[in-house]
């Protein structure tokens, strides 16, 4: 287990990091230096945000009892939905899961949902960590002689720590990984139209091993950089040294979605793992446009102005749907 | 330049709305029996859940947004990890909170609080409160200001630095007297 920071040692480091700003003015330096603290722990941009705000109480010449409101509501550049709306809603639905969930799952420690939109980083007793994508279900069995974690919905990415006697296997449906010590991913996909199921497989450091159950002479070895589905039924498709590709397709490890040249279907699909407000395409002929742009997974909204934009489509937002194309 | 714009903008608005009310929220996680520092470690992430919400100039009542967030927070913590004790999952749906939100009244009187923690600038220890003074008042920078005080600049950047977080602790104290003030009522 590392230490973790106490919120009161960011505060104050919040405190000196405004007091350091204001003696030299953001200079491109410094801010290269707070980007890098912040980027150190997620909580550090929170007491930042309070440091200012308390910094505003001091210093500025602050109209504390006016405006009741939440500040001037600006005009909606479209005009078409409100993004209130869509954050309110988002809200609600994450709420509405992590209560449906709650109860239940307390005391078993060893397994890990997460809702839709959440991506969380779970520190495992032996010093791996799993990265758990939105909308997945993890369980872990550290044992004496080996470590298994099941995937059995989503995708996660795994650190592992080394320990050559206690092999790492992840376990998605039929598929199996096995790693000593190294990182990489796994996305479990049903049997979808057409598709059988299996698991996307994308390695980012070191070796691992990957077959389908009963096929474990069949298991094909992956290097760092590389990627490749392996079906239910021991078929490896996909195979291929592509680590630009694999670092983009880990992109939601930063809660991003990055697009290079996917057809928009492919995005729109993305985008509704994370979210409760889904992206409709009613515009079919659009299916197949390539993509090119970085997005945050948690702005469905964003992304169809972009859309709106680029293709001069219309955007329509209908209970949790934005309707690409009207 | 226009991410420092916003994040100007946003720190203005969570000053205006959000820091009036953040004692209140403190309060109420002290009575589901949330320790210290798990509360201040909630509190943290919804700050930075907060400095990542994009139309936030849009929320309508941005107390009740940071009270929800909070709310979230805390919930997702009872659910992953031992953070609270199992008995106030229970206690949170028997006291039906999801609508204990601050009432607008209660900000209010949160708002005239707020301006006595500006008060407290007067209780900083002399040296801070003077470069607070000149910094606020005189608006001079830190340099003019240890020019005009005979101290060295790092002096100045301590004492600034150090005045702040006396500020936020003092914003964080109110929400333990509040906790406090709750659990008396309760009990009688």
């Amino acid at each position: 287990m590392t230490t973790r920071q106490s919120a009161e040692a960011i505060e104050d480091e919040a405190a000196d990091w405004l007091a350091r700003i204001d003696r030299h003015g953001r200079t491109p330096e410094l801010q290269a230096e707070l980007e890098h603290w912040l980027a150190g722990d997620t909580r550090r941009r929170g007491a930042l945000l309070q440091a200012e705000a308390a910094w505003n109480l001091l210093v500025g010449d602050f109209p504390v009892l006016e405006r009741e409101d939440g500040g001037a509501p600006a005009p909606i550049a479209s005009g078409m939905f409100s993004r209130r709306r869509l954050i309110v809603s988002g809200g609600a639905a994450a709420l509405a899961a992590s209560v449906a969930g709650g109860v239940l799952l307390i005391g078993r420690g060893e397994d890990y949902d997460t809702a839709i939109g959440e991506i969380r980083r779970v520190p495992l007793a032996d010093g791996s960590v799993a990265t758990i994508n939105s909308d997945s279900r993890l369980s872990v069995a550290l044992e004496a002689e080996r470590r298994i974690v099941r995937l059995n919905e989503g995708e996660a990415w795994f650190q592992v720590a080394h320990d050559k006697a206690r092999p790492f296997i992840a376990e998605a449906g039929r598929i199996r990984v096995r790693a000593v010590g190294t990182a990489f991913a796994v996305r479990r996909r049903e049997d979808g139209k057409g598709s059988v199921g299996g698991a996307e497989i994308l390695v980012t450091e070191g070796v691992v091993e990957a077959w389908a159950d009963g096929a474990e002479g069949q298991a094909i070895r992956l290097t760092a950089g590389q990627r490749a589905f392996v079906a239910d039924n021991a078929a490896v498709t996909g195979r291929a040294d592509a680590p630009a590709e694999v670092t983009r397709a880990l992109a939601w490890r930063a809660g991003q979605i990055d697009l290079a040249g996917e057809s928009l279907a492919h995005a729109l699909a993305e985008f509704n793992r994370y979210n409760g407000v889904k992206l409709v395409l009613t515009d079919r002929a659009l299916a197949n446009e390539p993509l090119y742009g970085v997005f945050r997974v948690d702005d469905p909204q964003g992304f169809a102005d972009a859309l709106h934009r680029g293709f001069d489509v219309p955007v329509k937002v209908e209970g949790n749907e934005i309707r690409i194309g009207g | 330049m226009e991410d420092r714009d916003r994040q100007a903008r946003i720190a203005e608005w969570v000053t205006r709305t959000v820091l009036p009310c953040e004692h209140l929220v403190r309060a109420w996680l002290a009575r589901s029996l949330v320790s210290q520092s798990d509360s201040d470690d909630l509190i943290q992430e919804a700050y930075c859940r907060l400095s990542n919400v994009e139309a936030f100039e849009q929320i309508a009542r941005p107390d009740a947004f940071f009270f929800q967030t909070v709310r979230n927070l805390l919930l997702n913590h009872i659910r992953r990890a031992r953070l609270v004790r199992i008995e106030t999952v229970a206690e949170l749906d028997e006291l039906g909170l999801a609508d204990n939100a601050p009432s607008p009244e209660r900000v209010t009187g949160a708002r005239r609080d707020l301006e006595r923690v500006r008060a407290c600038i007067a209780d900083l220890p002399e040296r801070c409160r003077r470069v607070f003074e000149l910094r606020r008042i005189e608006g001079l920078s830190q340099r003019e200001i240890a020019e005009r005080l005979g101290v060295n600049e790092n002096v100045v950047e301590y004492e600034v630095a150090r005045g702040l977080k006396l500020v936020v602790k003092a914003l964080r104290a109110r929400g333990g007297d509040m906790a406090d003030f709750s659990r008396a009522g309760a009990v009688r």
